[in-house]
């Protein structure tokens, strides 16, 4: 180590779940390696429906309300946004409570449910940096269409950031199962799985068959992707686009009330696994 | 007041029960049955300030589950239970800043950020002052010697400098409480006795009160003159460390070397020792090993029996040491007395 290191350590308090989301930030750049890759293999999805979806506008010009750009770019952003609470944050909320290691988070005097939020912020700036880098230079590749107007760009961002804390509750909430279920992998490829379906990740929620359609637009997993999306590409105006970023609003305060009542229960429910 | 308190301390937990196999995870599904499985048993406990108590027992008496009833992670079954006046479930938070816990089998510190900045980072989740923080950074990075680790992330530690590490995280926000669970499972000796002293030197500096849970005999005769031992989620035994000598070294053995062989030696005593507490535990040509019950016979009164009825060259008289005592006791060899250690003589 470098012999500039401070010889005594230098603190100026900082508050409490802040200083954690830097934490988390630093532990993050420190498997930059792992996190970059995780959403680069994101975007290898986002080739493959690229050419899927080429084929099919070659023989329409609108599909389910979207022309050719707009889906492209629907796709890159929706692959980009879904990147953010990666496999790798879940895993590490899983982890922590297969393991027992969740006892370290009980003896500080912090909320639970906060101080995984502060950690996964953290991580996620770092995610948020390498995948807008990406969208970047691949929109500029494909040619996606800029933001429908800069007011939809800064409720897109609005949205894009209330749809972020949505799908942490959301998998928070689901990590809380693993104090039942022993096995954590199963139960983070299922949570994966549903999100990008119900989320409009894997196909815009228009196009869904109609009963599945109904339910993806009352659940919150759509505030996650398909309404920043539908916001940015300016397919909601008006009293539409009010309802949209209501439902998101609604949903995140019910799951938050939600989350922070479950992990309490879920802890007295069933006992600390190890030691 | 004592700063520890837990009267019929009690945790049952409802464990499912799951036949081996596939099958029995099959029938589970359908019909689950349970079992009440009770940890913590009825356990009063009162702790003074700046007492230093080990807690010890065989796996699985309930110690970590006492330990987490007391951090407030576990609401207890039933049974009151209060440290530093505050009932730790129901106020976990408050509590968490008045204790400072050790885990040996897991760390406080973060995998890959130096251990500096981790620290840096307990200070602000317990909002310690700045110059309280500095203060006290001061003072364990002198004392546990930290000064070159305070650069490295915890995944390039030794164990043993992760364990100090893991020290100083546990008393960044001065707690009047400490509790270490199993702290020096796998440290070399130097390192323990380096440990040991440091605990030492804030229970005396600072007045700590610590609750040591540990298998280390050196641990618990160097840090806590006083003993609760727990075995089946009770307390078999609290008193001073020394008194489980003196208590349970009743058990005592006499070696001797005989002058001449004696051709069936069970015979040749058993009108000497027959219906007395002693029993032959060892017999070989010209050797001979007796245990006998200390409270029952004196050794003098045995050895003046012995002497008439065998040709005695040498005798070696063994007192039970409190590791051997404290094994018996975990293997079940070694019963308690109902009486508490007070009537004792």
């Amino acid at each position: 180590m470098s012999a500039a290191a401070p010889a005594m350590p230098v603190s100026r308090s900082r508050p409490r779940y802040l200083a954690i989301a830097l934490a988390a930030m630093q532990q993050a750049v420190a498997y930059r390696l792992s996190t970059i890759s995780s959403i680069i293999g994101n975007f290898f999805w986002v080739a493959i429906l690229y050419y899927l979806w080429r084929a099919a506008f070659a023989q329409n010009a609108d599909i389910g309300g979207f022309t050719w750009p707009e889906m492209r770019t629907y796709i890159l952003l929706a692959y980009g946004i879904n990147a953010l609470v990666g496999f790798a944050s879940a895993s590490r909320m899983m982890y922590a409570i297969r393991t027992g290691d969740v006892v370290i988070d009980l003896i500080r005097p912090l909320n639970y449910l906060r101080t995984q939020l502060a950690m996964t912020a953290g991580a996620a700036v770092i995610e948020a940096l390498a995948s807008a880098a990406i969208i970047v230079l691949l929109g500029l590749a494909i040619h996606a269409v800029p933001p429908a107007s800069a007011l939809a760009f800064i409720l897109f961002v609005i949205s894009l950031l209330i749809g972020f804390v949505t799908k942490f509750l959301v998998v928070f909430t689901v990590s809380l199962l693993c104090f039942w279920t022993i096995n954590s992998t199963g139960l983070n490829w299922a949570q994966g799985a549903v999100i990008s379906l119900l989320s409009g990740t894997l196909v815009p929620i228009a196009l869904l068959p109609d009963w599945l359609q109904v339910v993806a637009n009352a659940l919150p997993m759509r505030g996650i992707v398909a309404t920043p999306v539908g916001i940015y590409l300016g397919q909601y105006t008006g009293w539409t686009l009010a309802g949209m970023l209501a439902l998101q609003i609604g949903w995140l305060v019910v799951l938050w009330l939600a989350a922070d009542r479950a992990w309490p229960r879920a802890f007295r429910a069933v006992e600390i696994q190890g030691g | 007041m004592p700063i520890i308190e837990a009267r019929n301390l009690t945790k049952r937990f409802h464990r499912p029960v799951k036949a081996p196999g596939a099958a029995g995870a099959l029938r589970h599904l359908i019909r689950p049955t349970y079992t009440d499985f009770t940890a913590v048993d009825g356990i009063s406990l009162s702790l003074e300030p700046g007492e230093s108590v080990a807690y010890v027992g065989p796996n699985g008496a309930g110690k970590s589950t006492t330990v987490k009833l007391l951090t407030g992670i576990l609401v207890p079954t039933a049974g009151e239970v209060r440290v530093c006046g505050l009932v730790p479930f129901a106020n976990r938070i408050a509590n968490a800043k008045n204790i400072g816990v050790v885990f040996g089998q897991r760390t406080q510190l973060m995998w890959d950020i130096p251990v500096v900045e981790a620290f840096r980072l307990l200070g602000d989740i317990y909002e310690v002052p700045d110059d309280r923080y500095k203060q006290t950074m001061a003072e364990l990075v002198e004392v546990l010697d930290l000064e070159p680790l305070l650069p490295v992330p915890a995944r390039q530690l030794s164990l043993g400098q992760r364990m100090r590490c893991d020290l100083a995280a546990a008393l960044i926000h001065a707690p009047p409480v400490l509790y270490l669970d199993e702290p020096t499972i796998g440290l070399d000796v130097a390192v323990k006795a380096r440990f040991r002293e440091f605990i030492t030197y804030m229970h005396e500096r600072r007045g700590l009160t610590v609750m040591l849970t540990s298998h280390d005999l050196g641990d618990i005769e160097e840090l806590c003159p006083r003993m609760v031992m727990i075995d089946r989620g009770q307390i078999v035994y609290d008193g001073p460390f020394a008194e489980v000598t003196r208590r349970f070294g009743y058990e005592r053995q006499l070696h001797l070397t005989l002058s001449a062989p004696v051709p069936d030696v069970p015979a040749a005593l058993a009108p000497v020792i027959g219906g007395r507490a002693a029993r032959i535990t060892d017999a070989a040509e010209q050797q001979l090993s007796l245990t006998f019950d200390g409270r029952a016979i004196t050794s003098g009164e045995l050895i003046r029996d012995l002497a008439t009825a065998l040709p005695i060259a040498d005798i070696r008289l063994v007192e039970p040491t409190a590791e051997s005592i404290i094994r018996k006791l975990y293997q079940g060899e070694l019963r308690f007395d109902a009486q508490p250690a007070e009537t004792a003589p």
